[in-house]
């Protein structure tokens, strides 16, 4: 079903709709709630969405015979439509970053009126996914976050694919992230960031969108009849394993390296070159070895800057069941 | 007077920003106190950085004609987001950030995150009251006047009505102010009060002025300034707690044509302004004050979508004249 959950009229244009797309099989027991767009420009997760409906609406036609819906999934695919439509992160309009604004408010102006509606549809799901990308000028080696998960919030995200799992930072600005609302309101929940903002990267979607699926087919709301719900292995890192390579220098930095690949301690991951005359002015080494989650995408670079994220393996080795 | 850059970085082309804070000097080898001006966290509030100007110009001359005056401290920070300043834009450009919500906690380590926190430890570790102006943002005009957070009041209120503001609001706490600079100072007990005067991209020299003279007053009252000659003149503000504050909003999406500038005493039933179709002929709403008071918040930007603000009255208390 695709629904309109809000509009907000606008002074001349068109008004501003948020959907909400939803499957129901019977008997309902469970709920999941998959968001994206809360930044404008996070078009991994968009498109993803749409992947979803497209298949979604199969199942429920019964084009694909071996998938039977059990519960309910809900998906809203762009929650800051202004600023999509706008083509950047956030609406010029308020310049408001849409996940500081929840749990919003019905009576409130635009990004508060949307974070209300898209908090009030989904709270009570017994699950959610946050379909993100990295901030802007990095990318994202496909990985997920999740803030002290118990046992059923790990499951789950066994279920999706991606083989790292980060804690968010824990700011005071944390408490106005959907996220949160959500963990506060004890629904078991992930966000899922893969790739980089602005770009559409239909092959990393795919990859992406299969896990999905599975993580569907984990939480029962969906069902194949042939196929076993696979678990991968995760590695649940804390902020402490996160180690950071920064620019010693102002200027352009040309990568050396890929996301998502295992680097060393002492490697080069690239170089910082003046840009005027190319002169090679920082050559930043990785301070320990790790998995490279986030690496500066944006050639242009400030002096200071984080340039990579390694996340570095743990003391004790894991055990991912 | 001494000017020192508390933070520092090179840009891509090789050149050096600064946060610059300037310092005068205490006679006494234990000052008196020690107060702070901050201004232009946001780089489209310019209304503090002229204050800013507006002090550093006196306190220059008094520091060359009456240098015994000095009993306590002052630092002055005129411009702590210099490159927003140069882009007039509120958040720090090149990050779309901001820089007011990346106080307190683990921020990452982002740029702005980076000159958050040592501005943050930079006042801590040398003032006792620090005053952080605000302007409005684009859309509001606002009467000069003190923010406190609810339960700060107690603490604050004695200082801020020597700041010869039109109003001090009382303002119900939120999560939102937690990540700011004002909150993070007042939790690490350096008393901080938020001045809002104004609206962005403009000077009023008419509230300038009058701010001028509150912070000189305040110099005085703690100690800081003795034996300037005649005290400032300052008048006592409107003290307005959150039940007392009403707050008018746009029912429609339309262009708002305001009838009325900010004025102590607008009369229950007076019209502020109209919401007016874009398209057609109609009026859509006419907002008139719900009861009579201190009209201190109007609105400056024409375009309005539902819930947008228009303005904010003080009630005047029952019983007062
Ligand atoms: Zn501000």
């Amino acid at each position: 079903m695709k629904e309109t959950i809000l509009s907000i009229p606008s002074p001349l244009g068109p008004p501003t709709d948020l959907l909400k797309f939803s499957w129901e099989g019977t008997p309902i027991k469970e709920t999941v709630s998959i968001v994206g767009g809360i930044q404008g420009n996070h078009l991994n997760g968009i498109y993803l969405c749409s992947r979803l409906i497209r298949f979604l609406d199969a199942v429920e036609a019964e084009i694909e015979p071996d998938y039977i819906l059990k519960g309910r999934i809900q998906v809203i695919p762009a929650v800051n439509l202004p600023a999509f439509q706008e083509g950047n992160r956030l609406w010029s309009f308020d310049d408001l970053d849409m996940d500081l604004a929840f749990p919003g408010n019905d009576q409130g102006e635009v990004a508060e009126q949307i974070a209300a509606a898209v908090y009030q549809h989904t709270k009570d799901s017994q699950f959610g996914i946050i379909l993100n990308n990295a901030d802007n000028h990095y990318e994202d080696a496909p990985h997920l976050v999740c803030m002290n998960p118990d046992n059923l919030t790990k499951d789950f995200a066994r279920s999706l694919g991606p083989p790292n799992a980060r804690e968010p930072e824990n700011s005071p600005a944390l408490r106005l992230c959907l996220y949160n609302q959500w963990t506060e309101n004890r629904l078991p929940s992930v966000i899922l960031s893969a790739g980089k903002p602005n770009h559409l990267d239909r092959a990393l979607c795919e990859t992406l969108f299969a896990g999905l699926v599975n993580s569907l087919l984990w939480t029962g709301v969906l069902v194949n009849k042939r196929k076993k719900t696979k678990k991968y292995p995760v590695r649940f890192n804390n902020r402490n394993n996160e180690k950071f390579v920064f620019a010693g220098a102002g200027g352009f930095f040309l990568l050396l390296v890929q996301p998502g690949s295992e680097i060393k301690k002492g490697q080069k991951i690239g170089e910082i070159v003046d840009m005027y005359s190319g002169t090679v002015i920082d050559s930043p080494l990785a301070q320990s070895d790790g998995y490279l989650v986030t690496l500066r995408d944006y050639p242009v670079v400030y002096q200071k800057e984080v340039l990579a994220v390694l996340l570095k393996k743990q003391k004790f080795s894991f055990w991912p069941f | 007077m001494e000017s020192r850059a508390i933070v520092s970085y090179q840009t891509p082309s090789g050149q050096r920003v600064e946060v610059v804070k300037q310092t005068f000097s205490s006679v006494r080898k234990r000052p008196a106190k020690r107060v702070a001006f901050v201004s232009g966290l946001h780089g489209n509030e310019l209304e503090g950085i002229y204050l800013c100007h507006l002090l550093i110009r006196y306190l220059q001359n008094l520091q060359r004609t009456q240098p015994k005056a000095f009993q306590g401290e002052v630092h002055i920070y005129p411009a702590v987001n210099p490159q927003a300043i140069s882009a007039g834009s509120r958040l720090w450009p090149f990050f779309s950030q901001d820089i007011n919500r990346q106080f307190g906690g683990d921020n990452g380590n982002s740029l702005p995150a980076q000159s958050a926190s040592e501005l943050l430890d930079d006042l801590k570790s040398s003032v006792d009251i620090a005053v952080d102006f605000h302007a409005s943002n684009l859309h509001l005009k606002e009467a000069p006047q003190i923010r406190i957070l609810d339960g700060l009041h107690k603490n604050l209120l004695p200082l801020a009505i020597q700041c010869n503001v039109d109003l001090i609001w009382v303002h119900p706490a939120s999560p939102m102010f937690e990540s700011t600079l004002g909150y993070n100072l007042n939790q690490a007990r350096v008393k901080t009060l938020v001045i809002e005067t104004g609206v962005g991209l403009r000077l009023h020299r008419k509230f300038a002025d009058q701010l001028f003279q509150g912070m000189l007053n305040l110099l005085h009252h703690t100690g800081v300034l003795v034996d300037t000659g005649s005290l400032p003149k300052i008048d006592p503000p409107v003290i307005a707690h959150p039940s007392q504050v009403a707050l008018l909003q746009s029912r429609y999406a339309g262009l708002f044509v305001g009838h009325s500038d900010l004025k102590k005493n607008v009369a229950k039933g007076e019209v502020i302004g109209e919401v007016l179709s874009a398209t057609d002929g109609e009026v859509l709403q006419e907002v008139t004050a719900p009861e009579s008071g201190f009209l201190f918040t109007v609105r400056e930007h024409p375009l309005v979508y539902p819930g947008a603000p228009l303005a904010r009255i003080a009630l005047r208390d029952e019983g007062c004249p």
